[in-house]
């Protein structure tokens, strides 16, 4: 008989059978594998996947009107209260001086006493 | 093998008690075709484990009317290979990195009789000869058989296996004629 042959022949009685645990210890690392994955996949979630579907919609609408005040303000300037030569001379003005370069209603009367004093001295 | 259509369908929608339906009806088939390959039980019952963990991961991939007993046996072969692979890596590198200690290990062992000469011949063998000559000669399957498990070609198999039977005559001389 050729000697491969008888090898192999003896080849084919030998085998493994699974003990009676096996299925056990294969379902206990399906469950741990399970877990594991689960997470790692927790760990791995973005922002978006973390906010339950049907709260997305709104919360984009609020983040987007965020951003375009955010933007509107930074870009669009203020409409300035006063002028810059207003603003640059404002501390300096008397208030009878005030009057007579900017007020056009008529000055009050303690005003008027202001402006006219001087001229008396 | 006969197998449970709805016992598939049921594992794919993650029914536990499927998934060890599963393993308890396959498992020995799966035990016995490592068994081929390894000679260690720890060997045999840590890659069996493995086979049926890449199995559960890939359940959807599975098609109910397609042959489930087929595709484990391709998912076990497969699996067997990567091993087989690394070990002889793993070997390669020690005899590269490490002949010193494994000289001193190995201190005048018997000299094996035909029987031992050929087991360490076929374990010499590369993978991708190995396995299908001991799908062919051991696990006695069909060409077609072995080109459908390992995802080969009829003309693939045949080729190699020719390889496989000339070099392990080869490697034992004239008596593995």
């Amino acid at each position: 008989m050729n000697p491969l042959n008888e090898f192999f022949k003896r080849e084919r009685k030998r085998i493994f059978e699974p003990d009676a645990f096996f299925t056990q210890r294969v379902m206990a690392r399906i469950e741990a594998g399970v877990a594991n994955k689960h997470a790692s996949r927790l760990r791995d979630l973005d922002f978006w996947e973390v906010i339950p579907s049907f709260a997305r919609p709104v919360l984009a609408l609020a983040l987007m009107l965020i951003l375009c005040f955010v933007i509107v303000d930074l870009f669009v300037p203020q409409l300035p209260q006063r002028g810059m030569v207003e603003s640059f001379l404002a501390p300096e003005q008397s208030p009878s001086e005030s009057f007579l370069y900017t007020d056009s209603d008529v000055a009050s009367q303690d005003v008027l006493q202001q402006l006219i004093a001087p001229e008396e001295d | 093998m006969e197998f449970d259509r709805e016992l598939i369908v049921r594992a794919q929608q993650g029914d536990r008690s499927a998934h060890e339906a599963i393993v308890n009806q396959y498992s020995t088939m799966v035990f016995r075709l490592i068994s081929r390959f390894f000679r260690s039980r720890e060997d045999v019952e840590d890659i069996a484990q493995d086979v049926f963990l890449k199995l559960f991961d890939r359940i959807d991939q599975v098609r109910p009317d397609e042959n489930f007993p087929g595709w484990l046996a391709r998912v076990t072969v497969n699996t067997c290979y990567d091993e087989l692979r690394k070990t002889r890596r793993r070997k390669e590198a020690m005899e590269t990195y490490g002949p010193e200690m494994a000289a001193s290990q190995t201190v005048n062992p018997p000299e094996p009789d035909f029987l031992g000469k050929a087991r360490i011949a076929l374990q010499r063998l590369d993978p991708k000869l190995r396995i299908p000559l001991v799908l062919k000669e051991v696990e006695e399957m069909s060409v077609e058989e072995i080109a459908k498990t390992m995802g080969l070609t009829q003309t693939n198999v045949k080729v190699r296996l020719f390889r496989a039977r000339k070099k392990l005559q080869s490697m034992l001389g004239d008596r593995g004629e």
